[in-house]
């Protein structure tokens, strides 16, 4: 799985000087370790879909988090249960590691954000949406100076099981099946669909094959073909899949990327993200 | 009683080309009775592999049991616990233990480590296995034929950190971990708790010349010290530093190999890989 990766999900986008990284995953120590190589970046947006543990385990390990001269604004999902700054606090203070924020040096701020919330982050356009996962996740769309950039790493399809804050009990059988839930969905799915369109890059949840997602569908993740399916219908340009199962080795990625492409409508890209992949001129 | 290492990396996994050879799964090592207990020594994201080859046999059928000694519970020796399948089949069953934190029961941070803001597990309740956590103590108890030692070696914060020592027919694993020698009597106590084992696991992250906070984490040199002073016969480095690459560590143990040789030390060095095995 080398040619494609073993980090977990971590995302630069950097637009005329302004670098904005999308969730906090293993990745993301190895970005810091970057910084430490160059000209570090004095300020930085941090966007977060939500805080699962594959997408929040690099932050206590992301080394400017310890530069004092750094300015860090973290954005995530405004909850009830509890708060952005706290559920971090929780992943880096005893008894999970040895750290409080008081130890973090960069100047830290939260910002709690919902869905339909829109807002600039230099020259940068943010818009945000819901994603069908357990316990909701946001999507994100970033309109640069180069290119249209939505990223949807965690979501299931918008058929079978609407999520929300409860546990789904998978019986077998789809659990969305009221009108007011299968209108839910297709209203979710309406803003998925207006966040990807005709973005140059979609960065989109394919985790499963076709076969496995029957099997799985209480897990909040998609198969490459309904990756493919959203991509179409947004008219994206370029589909990246991403948020590959842990089982998946590089050759059944390439054989998806092939399967998927070739039932691709014309004028989509499809491929696979793997660790280094670079998009746009500057992005 | 047999060794096997899944997981060999200390702090964060890191998938990377150049550290392949060791591994870049955390802490997660498996020791099988010569009568076939099977018990894990924490579990980092090593214990997902480990999981995977599990579901091959009585677990994936729901019939097999699975006892987990936890030296502490910081991300690098838990993580991998709720990932493999074998942990979401009826029928099988975890025996856990580890220290409590001043902060909350064992079974409280697995809890809160599944909580639905971090995972989509939802809590402990929804793994499917029985599960079943105990305290531990310093009260020696027995897996099957294997009689086990536990001892709270040093703490960090709210947190302590035990070690293991694992003894069959005489023959005598012992598993010390992020511990730190910040008071001598700490240090004497590993040495009298690692005494004549056969094989001694040790972390050892960093040389005392690299300049690292490491929240004072045992260095190599420690690790060596104390398996000499304590005459063990085999010492395996463990918990390897996330940047160290597999040339940096094969350079690290010839030359340690090379200093204890000019010591006419019997000690045997070796540093731990995942997928490596030995026989105690």
């Amino acid at each position: 799985m080398l040619r494609y990766g073993g980090n977990t999900t971590c995302v630069e986008v950097v637009a005329e000087g302004r670098h904005i990284i999308l969730d906090a995953g293993t990745g993301l120590r190895m970005l810091g370790d970057s910084f430490a190589q160059e000209q570090a970046p004095r300020q930085l947006d941090l966007l977060i879909t939500h805080t699962h543990w594959d997408h929040i385990i690099g932050f206590p390990f992301f080394a400017p988090l310890f530069d004092p001269n750094l300015k860090l604004d973290i954005y995530g999902l405004a909850r009830t249960q509890s708060s952005l700054r706290t559920t971090l606090a929780g992943a880096l203070s005893d008894p999970l590691l040895p750290l409080s924020m008081d130890d973090l040096r960069a100047q830290i701020n939260f910002f709690e954000i919902g869905a339909g919330h829109c807002f600039e982050l230099g020259p940068v356009q943010v818009r945000t949406a819901l994603a069908n996962h357990p316990y909701r996740a946001l999507a994100y769309r970033l309109e640069t100076p180069d290119g249209v950039l939505t990223f949807i790493p965690d979501t299931g399809p918008f058929h079978t099981v609407l999520f929300g804050e409860e546990r789904i009990e998978w019986t077998g059988q789809p659990t969305a099946r009221s009108q007011s839930e299968l209108r839910e969905l297709a209203a979710m799915k309406a803003a998925i669909l207006e966040l990807a369109y005709r973005a140059d890059w979609l960065i989109y949840d394919a985790q499963f094959t076709d076969a496995q997602y029957a099997r799985f569908p209480h897990w909040g993740h998609s198969s490459a073909t309904q990756a493919r399916e959203i991509a179409e219908e947004a008219q994206v340009s370029q589909l990246i899949l991403f948020h590959h199962d842990p089982h998946r080795t590089d050759e059944e990625l390439d054989r998806i990327v092939a399967e998927q492409q070739a039932l691709a409508a014309p004028g989509l890209l499809v491929t696979a993200a793997f660790e280094g992949m670079e998009l746009g001129r500057t992005l | 009683m047999k060794v096997r290492f899944w997981g060999v990396r200390g702090y964060v996994p890191t998938p990377h080309a150049a550290m392949l050879r060791y591994g870049g799964n955390t802490c997660c090592t498996a020791v099988t009775g010569d009568h076939g207990e099977l018990v894990v020594l924490d579990t980092g994201t090593g214990f997902c592999m480990l999981g995977d080859e599990l579901m091959q046999g009585e677990f994936g059928r729901g019939r097999g049991t699975l006892t987990l000694l936890i030296s502490h519970t910081y991300w690098d020796h838990i993580l991998g616990l709720p990932f493999p399948g074998v942990v979401h089949i009826p029928g099988n069953r975890l025996d856990i233990y580890g220290p409590d934190s001043t902060r909350g029961s064992l079974q409280m941070v697995y809890d809160g480590m599944l909580s639905p803001v971090y995972s989509p597990v939802y809590g402990l309740a929804h793994i499917g296995a029985t599960h079943r956590f105990t305290t531990i103590s310093t009260e020696p108890f027995t897996i099957g034929r294997l009689l086990v030692r536990a001892l709270p070696l040093s703490r960090r914060q709210h947190s302590p950190i035990w070690a293991y020592r694992l003894e069959e027919e005489g023959r005598v694993l012992v598993y010390i971990t992020d511990v730190r020698y910040n008071e001598e009597r700490i240090r004497e106590e590993a040495i009298a708790f690692a005494r004549n084992a056969h094989v001694l696991i040790h972390s050892a992250p960093y040389l005392r010349a690299e300049q690292v906070e490491d929240y004072g984490h045992s260095r190599i040199e420690d690790a060596i010290e104390v398996a000499q002073a304590a005459g063990v016969e085999r010492l395996l480095l463990f918990h390897h530093a996330p940047n160290r690459t597999d040339d940096e560590l094969d350079a690290i143990v010839s030359r340690l190999r090379a200093e204890l040789a000019t010591q006419d030390s019997p000690l045997q060095v070796a540093a731990a890989a995942e997928g490596m095995e030995l026989v105690v």
